[in-house]
């Protein structure tokens, strides 16, 4: 089962899989930020600047997203930067 | 007696080595899955895109489109017809059966498609925050406090999206989604992956709760709190 288990894991350690990975990185962490920074600017400008609070879900949701990517996104390029050197 | 010494020597530096090399590997798809599924929340957008004919038309097309083309991929995965080298982040009981990230994806169409965003944002948030963060934790404060915590931050995304209800629905909502979202997580569901029951079970069980209390005239909806543009 062990000896399963680290074939598996052997085989997945090749470029192109870190090839794969390194073609994602751009989307996992530029999109989310985008749509956090859409969701807060749509906050400020229909709801901060008009007074309606209507639209502070809006900012609630753009820092949740944007402060969860942020927390998992450096251990992730720490990560990715140390196996790209190996 | 020397050789011999040394070849062990040898056997176990070989093993030491290669271990090192696995755990580094872990450790990176560790991250990469746990990426993965904070980038879904920004699948949220699907709210905020201007509300028109084509627009609405474009965002399901498009949703229905990668939830399919990710089955495709997964269904030839698993027929041997592509390698599984190909695909990053496979767990390995993942290797004969649909991996989480088709779960996920599968919930998230059901999500935004046929539930009202009040119920599918927390529910989507709890899969792509809670649960890392319960992946974290449950190595530093074991099983127990990884899923009080996890339970707390399931609820605080609940009270965020409902807060413009009253009181003791969002007390409601918050303590009942929660819960339903930890067992979701917690409770191994033989066929369903956790990432889909995550989001599933609290979602199908207020929805239940919203058409119940609405038979007795009351009606426990927030308004939305993603307006489109």
């Amino acid at each position: 089962m062990m000896n399963k288990k680290l074939d598996y894991l052997k085989r997945k350690k090749n470029a192109n899989v870190i090839k794969i990975e390194l073609y994602f990185t751009p989307l996992l962490v530029i999109f989310p930020i985008i749509v956090s920074i859409l969701l807060i600017q749509d906050w400020f400008y229909r709801g901060y600047m008009l007074g309606v609070s209507t639209y502070n879900g809006e900012l609630f949701l753009g820092l949740i997203i944007m402060s969860g990517n942020i927390i998992f996104d450096i251990p992730f390029l720490k990560s990715l930067k140390s196996i790209v050197r190996k | 007696m020397d050789k011999t010494e040394t070849l062990k020597q040898k056997v176990v530096n070989h093993q030491l080595e290669f271990k090192k090399k696995i755990d580094s590997i872990e450790l990176d798809v560790h991250w990469f899955r746990r990426v993965f599924h904070t980038f879904a929340a920004s699948f949220l957008i699907y709210y905020i895109l201007p509300d028109e004919q084509w627009i609405n038309a474009l965002k399901i097309g498009i949703s229905i489109f990668i939830v399919l083309f990710v089955t495709v991929l997964e269904y030839r995965r698993i027929k041997g017809k592509i390698g599984g080298e190909h695909f990053f982040g496979l767990r390995t009981y993942e290797e004969k059966r649909p991996a989480g990230y088709l779960y996920f994806g599968v919930a998230l169409l059901i999500l935004l498609l046929f539930f009202p965003q009040q119920i599918a944002i927390p529910c989507i948030l709890c899969a792509c925050f809670a649960d890392p963060i319960i992946g974290e934790t449950r190595y530093r404060l074991g099983r127990k406090g990884a899923y009080l915590i996890g339970f707390l931050v399931c609820m605080f995304f609940f009270i965020i999206t409902w807060y413009p209800s009253e009181l003791w629905v969002i007390l409601l909502i918050s303590i009942l989604g929660a819960i339903t979202a930890i067992i979701g997580e917690a409770v191994n569901f033989k066929i369903l992956d956790d990432d889909f029951m995550i989001q599933m079970l609290p979602a199908v069980f207020i929805l239940i709760i919203w058409q119940g209390l609405i038979v007795f005239g009351i009606n426990i909806l927030p308004r939305e709190i993603i307006l489109p543009m």
